[in-house]
C-alpha cells in the first residue's frame, strides 16, 4: 500500500510539472500581452500612454524574453519561494488574490457536491429498485430537465423569480453587513440564506447524471446471483441492497471524485458571474481575457493540483470500499 | 446642518461671501458624526481643519443636511473608474458644471506666462491631507520627481517625452510647472480626470518607498515580497485613479471621502467615510461632504446590480446599468423601487463610427479607401432611420463624425452631409471611385472581386452586433460585399500596426470634447484607426511604420500643433474650427446616428443632483456636479 501511494506521489509531481508547462504556454498563445489589453482599456477611456513608457513597462515585466526564460522565472519562484508572481492587472502579488477566492470555491462547490449526492443517491437507488415505476419516470423526467437547463439560465430564473415574488435580490454569499464580519452564528445563517441559490443551481446539473449512472450500475448488480443468495439467506430487502450491490455500484462515482472539483470550477464560471459569487471562476475568466498571465497560470496550476490530489484521494477511497481493488494491488 | 447655527440664512450667505475674501472668521459647522472625536480631542475643531480660504460651493438646489450612506456598485474589483467618477476627482483645478470654464480647486489661482511655457499656481493656504498633515508644493514636486523616473508610472502629461515638464517650488503654497515647449492644453489636462496624478502623492508617506529618499527602499521592497522598489511603490502609493490605490487605507488623500474598507482582490464590497479635513464648505459654512459614507458592492454580475437598482438598493448610479435595453424596466420600476430616472447628455457624437483603413498595405485597397467618392457612396447606402427605429427605438438622428449640437463647434452641414439614404447617389459615387458592377456586387476596375471585411468587437457594445448585421444587409443590397469579423479586443488592437485590415468600428468620441479627443477629425493618435500610419508620422512614435500623410492631413496636423502650444483659448477654438473645416471637406470617416440621451437612477430622497448632466470620460460624470453636496432629504 505504501509503495502504491509513493508511486502515485511521484507521478503527481511529474503531472503537475507538465500541467504548469502547458498551462503557461497556452496562456501566452493569444496575440498580444497584458500591456496590449491595458493600452486598449486606456484608449477606450480616452486616456493615452506614450510608447516609450509602454516599452519601459514591457522590459520591467519581462515580456520581451523567450518563453523558456519567462517560464523558468515563474516556476522557480513558485518552487523555491512559494511566489506565484505579480498580477499585472491588480498590481498585487497573486498569492494575496487567490486564496480567499479558492476557499470560497471549495466551500460553495463542495457543498454543491454534497447536496448533489444527497439528492442523487437515494433517488438513484430507488429508481433502480423500482424500475419502470411511476416514480422512476418522474425522477427521470425531473433529472433530465435539470440536466437540460443551462446553469446560468436557472440562476437568472431564480434571481428574477425571487425578485418578483419575494422582492429580494439573490446574489453574492453575504449581506452587506456580514461581508467583512467574523464568522458567527448570524453570519452562518446569512451565508446559507444566500448560498442556497448557487448550491441548488450547481447541484441540479450533476444530479441527473449521477442518478443515471447509479441506476445503470445497480441494475447490473441486482441481477447477480450473490443478491439472490443474500435474499435466500433471509436478509431484509434494504439490507441486501445497501450492503452489497450499492457498494459495488458506487465504484464509478468514487473514482471520478478527482475530476469533480475542477469540473465544478470550470462549469460554474458563468453561474458565478451571474450570481456574483466571489469564487475563483470569475477571477480566472477575467485574468484570461486580460492576459494577466501569472494570475491565470496560478489558478490553472492550483486547479491542476486539486485534480491530482482528488484523483489520489479517489484511488485510496476505492481501495477502501472495494476489497477487490485492495487485494489486487498487492 | 448644525442645530446651533446662530445666523439666519440670508445673513449667513452675505457674511460667507464677505468672509470668503477676508478669512475664516465665521463659525463653521461639521457633520454630527465627528462631534465625539472633536470633543475627545482626537480631532481638532472644524475651523482648524479647514484651510484659510476653503472652496465655497453653491449647492445645486439648497443647503443640505448631514448623514446617510450612498449605495452603489462596482462591476468587479477592477472597476476603478466608478471610484474616479465619485470620489477621486479633485485636481489642482476642475471644470465648472457647464464644462465650459476651468475653475479653482486645490489651487486658488494661477498665472500663465506670455510664451505659454510657465504655469504658476497658488495653492489654498492651510490645505490638509486626510491625516491632518499639510498639503504643500513639496508634494507636487515629489510627484513630478517620482514620475521623471524612466522606470516608474504610465500615462499623463507628466511623462510626455515630446514636452517634458519640471516643477519649480517658489514657497509652501506656490509652484510653477515649466514646460520645455509652449503648452496650450495643460489646463484642460489638469481639469480632466487625467490631471489627478500631480496631486495624488503625499511626500512624507510615499518617499519611504523611494530609493532616493530611503536608501533601504529596494531591500524593504524585497522583504515585502516585491521584486523591485517600483512594484512596492505602485502597491503602496499608486496614483490618480489606479485600482491598487484604493487598496491601501494608509495612503493619504485629499478627497471628500477616504477609504474605510479597502478594495482588494477578494473584496465583495468597499466603503468610504467622510474626510474630516475636506477643504470645501457650502454657502452657509457647513463643511462638505453632506453624505457620511459611501458603500459600493463589488459584483461581477450585471444582473445582480440591475436587480439591486430595481429593488431600491442603489442610491445613485448610471454606470453599467443605464443601458438602452434596461430603460423600459427601470422606467416601470420607479414607484416600487422608490427611485427616479434623470437625464444624461452623452459626450459621444455617434453610436458607431465606420472607419475604412486609408493606410492599407494592399495598394488597390488603400487607393479605394482613400477615395472620398467611395466613402460618400457607402454613406449614402446606409438607411440610418431604419437603424435608429429598429435598434434605438427611434432615439437619435442621422449623424456624421461632427461635434454635437450642444458644442460651440457645431456645424449642421458637417453633421448631416451624405446622411440621406440614396442608392442612386451611391451608385454614381462608386462609379466615380472607379468601381464597376458586374453581377450582384461591385468589383475593382480590373474585375478582381471586392469583399470588404469589417472588424468588430461585440463584447464592448451589445447593440453593435445588431447594428452591424443591419448595416451589412443595407450595404449588400447596394452591391457592396461585406463580411463581418467579430474578434477579441486584443486582436483588434494588434491588427492596427500591421495595416492589414479593411475597416474597424468604434464609438463616436469627440462630440463635446472636440479639442481633447479629435481622433475622427484628423489622424491625431493611435485611435485614428482610419489613418493609423499617418498618425504615427504625426506622433513620431513607431517610425518603422509611419507614412507621410496626404497634404490635407498634414495641414490639419500643423494646425493641431499650433493649437497645442497656444495659450489663448479663443485662438485655440479658431484653430480647431479650421481643422474641422478640412475634415468636413475630406470626409474621412462615416458616422451612423447621434446617440439619444442617457439616464441615471437616483433614489427619490437624494437631492442636489444637477439636471441634465453632461456625460463624458474626461469630464468624469457625476464628479463635476459635486456629489459631495448631494444629500438625503429627511422625510
Amino acid at each position: 500500500m505504501m509503495r502504491f501511494v509513493f508511486r502515485r506521489l511521484i507521478a503527481m509531481v511529474l503531472t503537475l510539472w507538465a500541467v504548469s508547462f502547458v498551462a503557461f504556454a497556452i496562456i501566452q498563445l493569444p496575440p498580444g500581452d497584458y500591456l496590449t489589453t491595458y493600452l486598449a482599456t486606456l484608449s477606450a477611456n480616452g486616456d493615452r500612454v506614450d510608447p516609450a513608457t509602454i516599452e519601459a513597462l514591457r522590459v520591467q515585466y519581462g515580456f520581451g524574453e523567450p518563453y523558456i526564460v519567462q517560464y523558468w522565472k515563474w516556476f522557480s519562484g513558485i518552487l523555491f519561494r512559494g511566489d506565484f508572481g505579480q498580477s499585472f492587472e491588480w498590481k498585487a502579488p497573486v498569492t494575496t488574490l487567490i486564496w480567499g477566492r479558492l476557499g470560497n470555491s471549495i466551500l460553495v462547490e463542495g457543498l454543491a457536491v454534497l447536496v448533489m449526492w444527497f439528492i442523487a443517491l437515494p433517488i438513484g437507488i430507488y429508481v433502480a429498485v423500482k424500475k419502470y415505476s411511476l416514480g422512476d419516470y418522474l425522477a427521470t423526467i425531473a433529472g433530465f430537465i435539470g440536466l437540460a437547463i443551462p446553469n446560468f439560465l436557472l440562476a437568472l430564473l431564480l434571481m428574477y423569480l425571487s425578485f418578483v415574488w419575494f422582492g429580494t435580490t439573490i446574489g453574492g454569499l453575504f449581506s452587506s453587513e456580514f461581508e467583512n464580519a467574523r464568522w458567527s452564528l448570524p453570519r452562518l445563517w446569512d451565508f446559507f440564506s444566500h448560498a442556497w441559490a448557487p448550491i441548488l443551481v450547481l447541484a441540479t446539473a450533476g444530479t441527473a447524471e449521477l442518478i443515471r449512472i447509479l441506476r445503470a450500475n445497480l441494475l447490473d448488480e441486482l441481477k447477480k446471483p450473490y443478491v439472490t443468495t443474500a435474499r435466500a439467506k433471509g436478509l431484509s430487502e434494504w439490507k441486501v441492497i445497501l450492503k452489497y450491490p450499492v457498494r459495488v455500484a458506487l465504484n464509478p462515482l468514487v473514482s471520478t471524485i478527482g475530476w469533480l472539483l475542477p469540473a465544478l470550477v470550470s462549469s460554474s464560471v458563468i453561474v458565478s458571474v451571474v450570481l456574483n459569487l466571489p469564487t475563483a471562476g470569475p477571477l480566472l475568466l477575467r485574468s484570461l481575457t486580460s492576459q494577466d498571465m501569472y494570475l491565470a497560470g496560478a489558478i490553472i496550476m492550483l486547479l491542476g493540483v486539486l485534480t491530482v490530489i482528488g484523483t489520489l484521494i479517489s484511488d485510496l477511497l476505492l481501495a477502501w470500499i472495494d476489497p477487490r481493488i485492495r487485494y489486487g494491488s498487492k | 446642518m448644525g442645530k446651533n447655527f446662530a445666523l439666519g440664512l440670508t445673513g449667513a450667505v452675505a457674511i460667507a461671501a464677505m468672509m470668503a475674501a477676508v478669512g475664516p472668521a465665521w463659525a463653521q459647522q461639521q457633520s454630527p458624526v465627528l462631534d465625539a472625536a472633536v470633543a475627545s480631542g482626537e480631532l481638532p475643531p472644524v475651523a482648524e481643519r479647514l484651510p484659510a480660504n476653503p472652496l465655497v460651493i453653491t449647492p445645486v438646489e439648497s443647503v443640505g443636511t448631514y448623514g446617510g450612506t450612498w449605495h452603489s456598485a462596482l462591476r468587479g474589483g477592477l472597476d476603478n473608474a466608478w471610484i474616479g467618477r465619485t470620489v477621486a476627482y479633485d485636481g489642482l483645478v476642475r471644470y465648472d458644471r457647464e464644462w465650459k470654464e476651468i475653475i479653482p480647486n486645490l489651487a486658488e489661482s494661477w498665472e500663465v506666462s506670455e510664451d505659454a511655457r510657465t504655469y504658476t499656481f497658488k495653492l489654498r493656504e492651510g490645505l490638509k491631507w486626510n491625516n491632518g498633515k499639510p498639503f504643500t508644493s513639496a508634494d507636487i514636486a515629489f510627484a513630478a520627481e517620482l514620475f521623471s523616473e524612466p522606470t516608474y508610472g504610465a500615462g499623463t502629461f507628466m511623462k510626455n517625452p515630446n514636452n517634458p515638464v519640471k516643477v519649480e517650488v517658489v514657497d509652501e503654497t506656490t509652484f510653477s510647472l515649466v514646460f520645455e515647449k509652449p503648452n496650450g492644453v495643460i489646463m484642460d489636462d489638469l481639469a480632466s480626470i487625467n490631471g489627478l496624478t500631480l496631486v495624488s502623492l503625499n511626500k512624507e508617506y510615499c518617499s519611504q518607498f523611494y530609493p532616493k529618499y530611503n536608501p533601504n527602499a529596494a531591500a524593504e521592497a524585497k522583504a515585502a515580497g516585491f521584486e523591485t522598489w517600483e512594484l512596492w511603490m505602485t502597491d503602496r502609493c499608486s496614483w490618480a485613479t489606479e485600482t491598487i490605490r484604493w487598496a491601501n487605507p494608509e495612503l493619504p488623500m485629499m478627497n471628500a471621502w477616504m477609504i474605510e474598507e479597502p478594495l482588494k482582490g477578494d473584496s465583495t464590497r468597499t466603503t468610504f467615510v467622510r474626510n474630516p479635513y475636506y477643504w470645501k464648505v457650502d454657502t452657509e459654512g457647513n463643511q462638505l461632504p453632506y453624505i457620511d459614507r459611501l458603500e459600493m458592492r463589488v459584483s461581477d454580475s450585471l444582473e445582480e446590480i440591475t436587480l439591486m437598482a430595481l429593488n431600491g438598493e442603489i442610491d445613485y448610479q448610471d454606470r453599467h446599468i443605464a443601458t438602452v435595453a434596461n430603460q423600459p424596466i427601470f422606467f416601470d420600476g420607479q414607484e416600487a423601487g422608490d427611485y427616479r430616472l434623470g437625464e444624461n447628455i452623452p459626450s459621444n457624437m455617434n453610436t458607431l463610427m465606420l472607419q475604412f483603413n486609408m493606410n492599407h498595405v494592399d495598394e488597390k485597397r488603400r487607393e479605394l479607401f482613400q477615395s472620398k467618392d467611395f466613402r460618400v457612396g457607402i454613406s449614402h447606402l446606409i438607411d440610418r432611420q431604419e437603424i435608429i427605429d429598429v435598434i434605438f427605438t427611434g432615439q437619435g438622428e442621422p449623424y456624421q463624425a461632427a461635434p454635437r449640437p450642444e458644442s460651440p463647434f457645431y456645424d449642421e452641414e458637417m453633421a448631416k452631409q451624405y446622411t440621406e439614404f440614396d442608392p442612386d447617389a451611391a451608385a454614381a459615387a462608386f462609379e466615380a471611385a472607379g468601381l464597376i458592377k458586374s453581377g450582384e456586387f461591385y468589383t475593382f476596375a480590373d474585375g478582381t472581386p471586392l469583399k470588404i471585411t469589417i472588424d468588430m468587437i461585440s463584447s464592448f457594445r451589445s447593440e453593435w452586433v445588431d447594428m452591424m448585421e443591419l448595416l451589412q444587409l443595407q450595404l449588400e443590397a447596394g452591391g457592396v460585399d461585406i463580411e463581418l469579423n467579430n474578434i477579441d479586443r486584443t486582436l483588434y488592437y494588434e491588427k492596427r500596426p500591421t495595416g492589414d485590415y479593411d475597416a474597424q468600428i468604434w464609438q463616436g468620441d469627440g462630440g463635446l470634447d472636440v479639442i481633447q479627443e479629435p481622433r475622427y477629425y484628423l489622424p491625431a493618435n493611435d485611435e485614428s484607426v482610419w489613418a493609423y500610419r499617418w498618425a504615427q508620422w504625426f506622433q513620431g512614435s513607431r517610425p518603422e511604420i509611419a507614412e507621410e500623410p496626404a497634404d490635407w492631413a498634414k495641414e490639419q496636423m500643423d494646425l493641431l500643433n499650433k493649437l497645442r502650444s497656444e495659450g489663448n483659448p479663443e485662438v485655440r477654438n479658431d484653430l480647431m474650427k479650421q481643422i474641422l473645416a478640412i475634415s468636413k471637406e475630406n470626409f474621412p470617416v462615416i458616422g451612423v446616428s447621434l446617440p439619444g440621451n442617457g439616464y441615471y437612477i437616483a433614489k427619490n430622497n437624494m437631492r442636489n443632483i444637477a439636471e441634465p448632466m453632461l456625460h463624458a470620460y474626461l469630464f468624469p460624470t457625476p464628479a463635476p456636479y459635486d456629489p459631495f453636496q448631494w444629500y438625503f432629504a429627511q422625510e
